[in-house]
């Protein structure tokens, strides 16, 4: 029997705000062995972050008040021990990782003195008294472990000069510069793209494995989950609904919850699997772009002059028909969401043309009809709604200024709010009142709302937790069937694409470097990208896993090089 | 770092020219004939004109112009009708005792405001921060000089440590001839009797001027400091062991100092123009007595040369803060300077 390292008992918290109390913890009971890897999942709200933070002692109390329980580190209860002993396991004993690569540095300190202050307020616990040298020299082996070598150029640089899998690994030294024996991680590598998230959690197995750390991994993407976990704790409301070992969870899930999780994940290969196809058997072609480039001009200087251009889109040909549900896949800075800003006539293309409906683009983005052609779906439903208007305010916006009576206005919202699932009574509520799926609802239909042709999605539910996602995603399938639309649907998240589109583009560095029908890309991608893209992808069975792109380190180093930012 | 200083330098001397053309048009389209004020209602029209001509007024408007800026680089500010003198001598003579109080008032501001901003933050919704904010709401709401009246009042009824009128007691005999500014060179000489008369001179004038910004700054640090503890960073750096101290001085209030400063260095023109009337209230010997006299007597030179100082102090005021922020958030040089 291995001992644990970290032991959480019997947890109660609640939260209290403005003399309301209400539990976000109920009897929480996990344990870490030493050199285990376990895995702590659930959706937002899930209280996963709030068990993070009593563990590390950053939660702030009040507005929390910890009602019972125990965390046993090492055999010591931390919630009991005072503030200097507490300080002293702080760092040294357990670490974090963060989400956000860029948010978790102090924005205006070098990398090196954000890592020396690390190193020399821990010495001043412990009662060492390293210098300045000494200090730099650990900190050229930790990053040597997360495998940076460009050490004097890193060191010297801000966090914002450094590119996303950089800081990650770099944050991910940070934690490591005390020799922690816990390492807690906070979803890292989400905010990353698919291809730097792998290269990530390949780092941190290895890490875990090299230097006998223990790992508590909080995450709600059950396909990281398979490759970093060997125990999972599922956790909903609050409570932890289902514990197993990693086989159990995925091959026999008991609880209702766990189940719904693990079919909420569209999946990649296998029987379950949704070929699309047109609902058209003869479709006209409805967006026609040949050549198009878009540049965006960098200015540097003491003049701001143009120095030089930056393209973000070059020469894209691409045929979108009528009743497709057409993606656009790619990383972040691939220029996907660039295209969508040009068909909905936010951006001049800077060459090329567009035909939409067989009229040129140029002569339509003019017209008002052109907004009733074509809208879009933003990926933030909380910003991309007026958070001061009510929804019925804000459906009826787009209608205002197209000659609608008041009358056929208060129809009309009527009617897309029905359109999209929501009572009518949500009229009149705002849209801090709603979850992020039903705002999502409320984007949707305010794009719905003059009737076009063509809806652009971008990224409509990356900012949705999976359950949630499945839901818009059947309510878009549908208004499809009903109102005969025309989806160009952009997002990064490729196993969602496959059992949504019937037909993809994926884009690399502004250009397209792949596309065609759904299916054959992912049964036999040529482009050494897609399959570098598709075998990152995470996924929850073994039978996805064998039938990825096989591709090798070397291949897939070689090819994602030239993305990297220096 | 050079780029991003010579861009801040050249903006402001384009500032400043132009604020030199814009003072010296305003001043030629306000009624009234300088020539004849300064001759007084009993001189002939003869002599207005030949006046007219020996102060070049008779001249095009560019060629008054051109001869103005010549004379603005050389440092000529031309005559003062008042007085006779030169108006760049008048200013001097009158502007330490001014850049004394407003530096005073800055001090003040920054290091009253501040902490209590921060303090503020800290303990958000205890009493701390209801106390701090109905001070600063008080600040705010009173107009700079019925504060200061209001002070002067107290000061001669109840508190007698703080003079009322006056910059120092001529009675001590002291010339500040080292940076003429009292505070300091009383300092150096290690004339402590000095200094605190100086102070107990400065101070009420200071607190009247002050308020306001105080009230302002305090709120805005207060809401800087809450937004930056929300950052993802400031929990990591406590998870990763710095003291509570470092995160809260070191951390969070250098980047959440960015808001006061910028606003400190707007609150500047403001300070500039409430200075004008809190110093007579106060009586203070500074370039406001001077400058609402020569408004007064429609002295144009001089009220041009007043604006300028006035918009002088300002600029640099700026200039300043603005390699203040370049230091503080290297972000604001990566994004303007050369390094991309």
């Amino acid at each position: 029997m291995q001992e644990n390292i970290l032991e959480v008992r019997d947890l109660n918290i609640s939260f209290s705000n403005y003399g309301k109390t209400s539990k976000v913890l109920r009897n929480v009971n996990l344990n870490v062995l030493r050199g285990e890897r376990v895995s702590l999942i659930g959706q937002s709200g899930s209280g996963k972050t709030v068990t993070m933070r009593t563990i590390i002692g950053t939660l702030p109390t009040p507005p929390a008040i910890i009602e019972s329980g125990e965390i046993l580190y090492e055999r010591k209860n931390l919630l009991a021990l005072n503030r200097i002993e507490r300080n002293k396991i702080k760092g040294s004993g357990i670490s974090i990782i963060l989400q956000d690569p860029l948010l978790s540095f102090n924005p205006v300190l070098t990398i090196l003195r954000q890592m020396e202050d690390i190193i020399k307020y821990s010495d001043v616990r412990r009662g060492l008294s390293r210098g300045h040298k000494e200090r730099k020299e650990l900190i050229c082996e930790t990053l040597a472990k997360v495998q940076l070598f460009d050490n004097e150029r890193i060191l010297d640089s801000y966090p914002i000069m450094l590119s996303g899998g950089m800081r990650q690994r770099v944050l991910i030294g940070m934690a490591l510069l005390n020799q922690p024996k816990l390492l807690i991680a906070d979803e890292p590598g989400t905010a990353l793209d698919v291809t730097t998230q792998k290269e990530i959690l390949d780092l941190l197995n290895m890490l875990v494995a090299n230097e006998g750390l223990s790992l508590l991994f909080i995450t709600h993407n059950l396909g990281v989950v398979r490759e970093m976990a060997d125990r999972i704790y599922v956790m909903q409301s609050g409570k932890i609904v289902e514990t197993n070992h990693r086989e159990n969870i995925f091959n026999t899930p008991q609880d209702p919850y766990t189940i719904s999780l693990m079919e909420s994940v569209p999946p990649l290969y296998g029987k379950k699997v949704i070929d699309v196809k047109n609902s058209n058997p003869i479709p006209d072609e409805m967006i026609k772009i040949s050549n198009l480039t878009k540049s965006f001009p960098v200015r540097t200087g003491f003049l701001n002059r143009i120095t030089s251009e930056n393209h973000a889109v070059k020469s894209i040909n691409l045929s979108i028909n009528d009743g497709d549900i057409f993606g656009i896949a790619g990383e972040s800075g691939s220029g996907k969401t660039t295209i969508a800003k040009i068909l909905v006539g936010l951006h001049q293309p800077s060459a090329g043309q567009i035909r939409i409906n067989k009229s040129n683009l140029e002569q339509l983005v003019e017209l008002k009809d052109y907004r009733k052609l074509i809208q879009i779906v933003y990926q933030n439903p909380g910003s991309s709604l007026n958070r001061k208007r009510t929804i019925a305010q804000i459906l009826s916006v787009p209608l205002k200024f197209s000659d609608y009576t008041d009358k056929m206005i208060k129809d009309r919202t009527n009617e897309l709010l029905n359109m999209v699932d929501l009572p009518i009574s949500y009229s009149s509520m705002y849209p801090h009142e709603l979850s992020g799926g039903q705002k999502q609802r409320v984007a949707i239909a305010r794009a719905l709302s003059l009737k076009p042709k063509i809806i652009v999605l971008d990224e409509p539910t990356s900012a949705l937790d999976v359950l949630v996602q499945g839901t818009v995603i059947d309510l878009l399938q549908r208004l499809k069937k009903e109102l005969g639309l025309t989806y160009i649907f952009i997002s990064h998240d490729l196993s969602l694409m496959r059992n949504f589109c019937n037909k993809i583009a994926i884009m690399f560095k502004g250009e397209i470097c792949e596309s065609g029908e759904t299916k054959d890309i992912f049964s036999n991608p040529k482009h050494l990208y897609t399959k570098a893209l598709i075998s990152s992808i995470p996924v929850i069975s073994d039978l996805e896993e064998s039938l990825k792109p096989k591709v090798t380190d070397e291949e897939r180093s070689m090819v994602l090089q030239n993305t990297r930012k220096i | 770092m050079f780029t991003y200083l010579l861009k801040r330098t050249v903006t402001l001397l384009l500032v400043f020219i132009g604020l030199a053309i814009l003072i010296f048009i305003i001043a030629r389209i306000v009624p009234g004939d300088p020539a004849r004020i300064a001759l007084g209602p009993l001189a002939s029209a003869q002599q207005v004109e030949e006046m007219r001509q020996e102060m070049g007024l008779n001249d095009p408007f560019f060629v008054q112009l051109w001869n103005y800026l010549a004379g603005l680089v050389q440092g000529d500010l031309g005559k003062s009708l008042l007085t006779s003198r030169p108006v760049i001598d008048d200013i001097l003579g009158a502007l330490p005792a001014t850049f004394e109080l407003v530096l005073f008032t800055v001090f003040l501001q920054i290091t009253l405001s501040i902490p209590l901003g921060v303090l503020a933050a800290v303990y958000r919704d205890s009493w701390v921060d209801n106390f701090t904010r109905i001070i600063s709401l008080i600040g705010v709401v009173t107009p700079g000089f019925v504060l200061a009246i209001i002070l002067q009042l107290l000061a001669s009824y109840q508190f007698s440590f703080f003079p009322v009128t006056g910059r120092v007691d001529p009675g001590l005999n002291f010339e500040p001839d080292i940076t003429r500014l009292i505070l300091i060179d009383s300092l150096i000489k290690g004339r402590s009797d000095v200094f605190i008369d100086a102070f107990s001179h400065i101070f009420l004038p200071s607190i009247a001027l002050a308020a306001a910004g105080i009230g302002q700054v305090m709120r805005i640090t207060r809401s800087a400091m809450i937004e930056v503890s929300r950052f993802d960073f400031i929990e990591a750096s406590r998870a990763y062991g710095i003291p509570e101290r470092v995160v809260t001085f070191g951390y969070m209030l250098r980047i959440a100092s960015v808001a006061p400063l910028t606003i400190l260095g707007l609150e500047f023109a403001s300070l500039i123009g409430n200075a004008f009337v809190v110093e007579f209230v106060f009586s203070w010997p500074g370039i406001a007595s001077y400058g609402v006299r020569t408004i007064l007597q429609k002295d144009l030179n001089a009220v041009i040369g007043v604006v300028l100082v006035s918009g002088i102090f300002f600029v640099f005021a700026n200039l300043f803060i603005d390699i203040l922020l370049g230091i503080i958030d290297p972000r604001h040089r990566i994004r303007e300077g050369s390094s991309k």
